[in-house]
């Protein structure tokens, strides 16, 4: 076991990446067996539609958790993003390419929001997600006059936007998903932005030290995770058409726990886009066979919440091996 | 000297992919000062954490007071009379003095602490000690210097039979030192048996009794300290002769222009209109007492704290600096006393915290150039003899000379022409501490100017050209090297001080 961890190709990829692509192979070997129509086509459709928003939730937040901070308010945020731009769609007819645009436009500015005040004014994370989350909940609520919101279906005029997930057979969504994964994975690991994020996230006081304009950069972390937050909306709408106003925290947890059952440090310092990509789908398969099997949904919640705090003490417990 | 109180008899620990203990044997008698010493990462602090209970040993035995003992923390290891006095204090910073010292064991009245009691105890344990220290004091509000005597003091306080000194004299000043000394003499005379780790060749043969040294995880071999020499000991820690002499006159000639001139400096109480010259080519010691205000001046200067007052000339030329950016710009570099904390990021590589401060030549258009980078980091490993298996190593895994080296090489990627170095030795074993002089010589003369905060005096007579002194957050004076000595520096260092 030592052996094959040491092994050059096992450490390239990971040891905790391919355990869990392991993880994923054998959750959809079990769910198969307990419920004979759960393999095939549909099923796993239906799993990448919940991987897709949920994956850039996921992506947006290993960001801001590789600089150590924390953002509760993703879920509500992509709700408020959805429900603002599809109101503004739906009741003064702003056009469908537009409407998009602003959903990315309200994630960005909420990142925006939250990377000033922990970044320049050191409010603690938080604190602040918690305080957007309810002010995006209440925003959106405001805003649409608490009234659920139907964005169209694809035969409808402007429908054209569903086909970000599927055209015909071709998976659209998996492919668009897949290429940010690999820009943001190259945002972290080439770019000046993603070396400070990191370095940032570890030890913030030796990065200022070095001269470097680390307010920027940690905000920037919060800036990207809003913009991918908006265009998660814009994939949620896409696979599920309607939004409710007053929801979206549910999200959180299973984006956060993606995230660091990927690898991403709650500590900050350490993150991996590959190992966030492969928890996602872990995820996202676990509440589709969930609703196979014929359980409540609530039982997703139970098994995100545990899968949070296992692997945060992974981390906790493989930092204390170190030392 | 009493009987034998300790004795641990081949003690073996592995870390995976290091033997960090190769069958040690060790003993401490009661009434003894016993010196553990060998370079860094010679295993010294890991034989105190086996012996503490910190880290559980692979084989070997512990006898303590004649009982084969194996300790699970270091609780028990102090409810059995051993006490370990870090190198890093274990102070929480806003509590005061009196419940740092009875954390854990409270006075209590009914379920109420009773803040009296503490205070009462700690102020008797000060008088017994002959510290001078207020136990209502908040902890945060003293001077290391002072909180590694708390630290002390708390030791002490437990009626340890054996107490581990692990580097105590790293942030004392000499006066300081001097009363550590004192209190280490007592407790000989009321028969404790102590160990006593440092690097400080002067301390050992001033308060030792044996001395047992280590290389590389194993036992070299145990003296008694008045029947050796300075260079004996030495000998058996790195196998070579260092020599310590103190500068004879400045490498800079008198009319080297100024590269750096600081102007009615105020920031806080710590500086208070402070100014100098820094020439071109200089080293420039900075000597004084712990909480002279040394590294606060440095900070002020650097941008790393706000400054009240004062104008900085760099070049002849007035610049703002406001910030570590502003002052990276200006081509100061600033290598902290606190390496892990203020220096490097230890969890990345060493290539990665090489470019820190200068990523940004090191791009391709909106990528990093890694190769580049690891080419660059790699000519400074090579030139300041970097120990490291390859650039592509967490800094972690060094040794405090080399993460030294990382953050020199930070600077000097960024071409810094002014660089601060804050205690650049502390807890940095002989051998690299003599490479660092080396190099910071060679920076010198390559015509870098260099600041060294200093509290070891050999250090600062060895290494300057001219000595500032500092006391109580003023400048008491300028000495060119010719006339500094230990009592010139420290009549300017106590100056303010009134007894």
């Amino acid at each position: 076991m030592e052996k094959l961890k040491q092994h050059p190709m096992v450490k390239k990829i990971g040891f905790n990446r391919i355990v869990l692509c392991g993880v994923l192979i054998l959750m959809y070997a079990l769910f198969s067996a307990a419920n004979k129509n759960f393999a095939g086509l549909p099923r796993i459709l239906s799993a990448l539609n919940y991987a897709y928003f949920l994956g850039f939730l996921s992506l947006g937040v290993t960001f801001v958790i590789a600089t150590g901070g924390i953002d509760f308010s993703i879920g509500p945020v992509m709700f408020c993003s959805a429900l603002i731009s599809g109101f503004c769609l739906t009741s003064y007819g702003v056009p469908m390419g537009l409407s998009l645009i602003l959903s990315i436009l309200v994630g960005l500015l909420f990142g925006v929001f939250n990377g000033y005040l922990v970044a320049y004014c050191s409010v603690p994370p938080f604190i602040v997600s918690m305080a957007s989350m309810n002010i995006a909940k209440g925003l959106a609520s405001v805003f649409t006059k608490t009234q659920t919101v139907s964005w169209p279906q694809s035969s409808a005029e402007g429908g054209w936007y569903r086909s970000l997930i599927k055209m015909g057979n071709i998976p659209v969504g998996l492919i668009i998903f897949l290429v940010f994964a690999v820009l943001c994975f190259i945002l972290l690991n080439h770019t000046r932005a993603g070396r400070y994020i990191l370095c940032l996230g570890s030890n913030q006081e030796a990065v200022r030290l070095s001269g470097v304009n680390v307010k920027k950069w940690k905000m920037l972390a919060y800036v990207i995770c809003g913009t991918l937050v908006g265009i998660a909306a814009i994939f949620f709408v896409a696979a599920y058409t309607t939004v409710q106003p007053g929801y979206g925290d549910q999200y959180n947890n299973e984006a956060i726990a993606g995230c660091v059952m990927g690898g991403t440090s709650m500590a900050g310092g350490l993150a991996s886009i590959g190992g966030t990509v492969i928890g996602v789908f872990i995820i996202a398969l676990l509440q589709e066979g969930i609703l196979a099997l014929g359980l409540p949904k609530d039982y997703q919640q139970v098994i995100t919440g545990i899968i949070v705090i296992a692997a945060v003490y992974a981390d906790v417990a493989a930092r204390r091996r170190k030392n | 000297m009493g009987d034998v109180i300790l004795t641990m008899k081949g003690i073996d620990k592995s870390f995976p992919g290091v033997h960090a203990l190769d069958h040690v044997d060790f003993e401490v008698r009661r009434g003894e000062v016993h010196a553990l010493m060998g370079e860094n990462g010679a295993g010294k602090s890991t034989l105190m954490k086996v012996l503490t209970g910190i880290y559980t040993k692979d084989s070997g035995t512990i006898t303590y007071e004649g009982k084969e003992v194996s300790f699970h923390n270091t609780r028990e290891a102090q409810d059995a009379g051993i006490v370990i006095v870090h190198q890093e204090l274990n102070m929480v910073g806003h509590l005061t003095v009196a419940q740092n010292i009875y954390i854990g064991r409270e006075f209590k009245k009914g379920i109420r602490i009773d803040d009296k009691k503490m205070n009462e105890e700690a102020a008797k344990l000060f008088e017994r000690l002959h510290i001078h220290i207020d136990p209502a004091e908040t902890m945060s509000s003293l001077t290391v210097g002072k909180q590694q005597m708390c630290e002390i003091a708390k030791a002490i306080s437990r009626d340890a039979k054996v107490i581990i000194f692990d580097e105590p004299s790293a942030a004392l000043t000499e006066a300081e030192i001097e009363e550590l000394f004192k209190i280490i003499r007592d407790l000989r005379e009321q028969q404790v048996g102590i160990v006593y780790i440092s690097h400080r060749m002067d301390e050992i043969k001033v308060i030792t009794d044996r001395v047992t040294v280590m290389r590389d995880g194993a036992y070299v071999g145990t003296l008694i300290t008045k029947d050796c020499t300075k260079e004996d000991i030495i000998n058996m820690m790195v196998g070579r002769v260092i020599y310590e002499d103190p500068k004879a006159c400045s490498a800079v000639a008198p009319d080297a222009p100024v590269v750096l001139k600081v102007e009615h400096l105020n920031a806080g109480r710590m500086v208070q209109d402070v100014s100098f010259e820094l020439h071109k080519g200089e080293i420039l010691g900075f000597s004084g007492l712990m909480g002279a205000g040394r590294t606060e001046t440095a900070r002020a200067i650097f941008g790393a704290d706000p400054k009240e007052s004062g104008d900085i000339y760099i070049n002849g030329k007035k610049v703002e600096i406001n910030s570590p950016q502003d002052a990276v710009r200006n081509g100061i570099g600033y290598l902290s006393e606190d390496r892990k904390q203020f220096g490097i990021v230890v969890q990345k590589t060493v290539a990665e915290n090489s470019t820190m401060a200068n990523l940004e030549n090191f791009m391709r258009g909106l990528f990093i150039h890694k190769e580049k980078e690891a080419e660059v980091a790699q000519k400074y490993v090579d030139s300041l003899a970097t120990k490291t298996p390859s650039v592509e190593q967490l800094v972690v895994n060094l040794s405090g000379g080399n993460q030294q080296k990382v953050v020199i090489a930070k600077w000097l990627v960024k071409d810094c022409g002014i660089l601060i170095f804050d205690e650049p030795t502390r807890g940095i074993d002989v051998g690299a501490k003599n490479e660092i002089y080396k190099l910071m010589n060679r920076l010198a003369e390559e015509g870098k100017s260099i600041i060294m905060i200093s509290s070891e005096m050999t250090e600062i007579l060895r290494m300057s050209d001219r000595v500032l002194v500092m006391c109580e957050g003023k400048k008491t004076g300028e000495l060119d090297i010719q006339e500094a000595t230990q009592e010139t520096i420290m009549t300017l260092a106590t100056r303010e001080i009134s007894i």
